[in-house]
């Protein structure tokens, strides 16, 4: 359904000039913000911006992250460490679906990652 | 509503002890993870497993079903009789503090089998003060031509809400969007105050649409850059030829250069998805072979076949 009414919601693409604060990507995702320092500390995500707690700022990939990781931790309890390697994996396994992509192999897969 | 026989979603016996039903869901819930998984309907089973594995992993639920649900076959035309429950004291209900993923990372949907048995999951601990409303998520699939251009959506979203009694439901609505120039696959759009309300007079939560492209029939999109295959008669790949070529933006004339061999990819550079750095669009050369129908078509593989008699495809295979 197309509409060209120009009364739609607009709002701003995370990661494109918006930036999210560790606060605003604890809220976004449901998750603590001291599960966020420890998956700071783990690797998982890597703040831009300053080396405090506050100062951190969070992008798009961080946002896809944390998500993932959150639903891994809660849905099948895996710990820091654990989901610290799944992300990881599920990583390699985006670079290798992109590079299959790129080569034509995935013509006929749905890649939804 | 249909009876669910929980013990076949987990695939273990009715006799199973709690240590079986938590090995054969944790098996079933890595297998079906709709993060990790890569099976079609893998959300929908990870429901089905995670809604029979919050029954039978807590002895008074799975007491109550097995008293409930005797004789009863999956599939089976149920309705639970009045006051079935009575005696049952179920831990948790409804859960205090609701659902720990405001972000509605889950997705929790719980069947109207589990609903009418053992009441909503979502369910929310009474706050004084005023409170922000939490963010919601949700997945928006666009088309890759809304990326190119810009445009205008109307999406619908099915939201928890609270109800007055503190149990969750789910409410449809829908919004009209507007999708910005050069939005990528994976990227959030976050939209401010359209998320749950907030309670006592305090701020909304935002609302993150986290984009999808549709698959296309034609396009593969990677981050910025986009592919589509570009096929060529083989006398085009030898000689070099200019050729109608169907891009997101509309048809451009392309420049196939002589010589050139199947998955050559030419790259038409800043024609993919807009944007400050704005990706590529890259064509892949698939070299379509006519087939020999006519004598004269035969005959043009046969005067081919003479020109070429050096030519060795093969070659890499010997020795």
């Amino acid at each position: 359904m197309a509409h060209e009414t120009g009364t739609a919601l607009r709002g701003s693409v995370v990661g494109d000039g918006l930036q999210l604060t560790a606060i605003e990507l604890c809220r976004a995702c449901g998750t603590s913000e001291q599960q966020v320092e420890i998956w700071v500390v783990e690797g998982v995500l890597q703040p831009e911006g300053g080396a405090t707690r506050e100062e951190w700022r969070f992008g798009a990939a961080a946002l896809a992250r944390l998500r993932v990781a959150t639903r891994l931790a809660h849905d099948l309890e895996v710990n820091d460490s654990g989901v610290a390697i799944a992300l990881d994996l599920l990583d390699r396994i985006a670079a290798l679906e992109s590079h299959l992509l790129r080569l034509g192999a995935l013509r006929d897969e749905k890649v939804s990652r | 509503m249909k009876y669910k026989d929980y013990y076949e979603t987990l695939g273990v016996p009715k006799t199973a002890t709690q240590d079986e039903i938590k090995t054969a869901f944790r098996k079933l819930a890595r297998k079906y993870h709709p993060d990790v998984s890569k099976v079609a309907d893998a959300e929908a089973r990870f429901k089905e497993v995670n809604e029979a594995n919050e029954v039978l992993k807590d002895a008074e639920k799975r007491a109550a079903y097995d008293q409930l649900g005797r004789g009863f076959k999956a599939g089976q035309d149920f309705q639970p009789p009045p006051n079935w429950d009575e005696g049952f004291e179920f831990r948790g209900r409804p859960q205090a503090g609701g659902n720990p993923f405001g972000g509605g990372s889950s997705n929790f949907d719980d069947s109207d089998f589990f609903e009418s048995l053992f009441g909503g999951r979502r369910g929310g601990t009474r706050q004084r003060g005023p409170t922000a409303g939490g963010d919601h998520h949700a997945k928006v699939l666009i088309d890759l031509e809304d990326s190119y251009r810009g445009a205008e959506r109307s999406i619908s979203l099915r939201m928890p809400v609270e109800g007055g009694d503190g149990r969750g439901g789910l409410q449809e609505r829908t919004l009209d969007v507007h999708i910005p120039k050069g939005i990528r696959a994976g990227q959030n759009l976050r939209l401010a105050g359209q998320g749950a309300a907030g309670a006592g007079g305090g701020k909304a939560g935002d609302l993150f649409l986290e984009i999808e492209f549709k698959p296309h029939p034609r396009f593969r999109v990677d981050g910025a850059d986009v592919y589509f295959d570009l096929a060529v008669a083989p006398w085009e790949a030898a000689l070099g030829a200019t050729v109608d070529a169907p891009t997101p933006e509309g048809t451009v004339q392309l420049s196939v250069p002589k010589g050139s061999t199947a998955g050559r990819k030419l790259r038409l550079k800043g024609r993919g998805l807009p944007g400050k750095t704005p990706g590529d669009l890259y064509a892949v050369i698939v070299v379509s072979l006519p087939k020999a129908e006519t004598d004269g078509e035969r005959q043009a593989y046969e005067a081919m076949a003479k020109s070429f008699a050096g030519f060795a495809p093969r070659a890499h295979l010997q020795g």
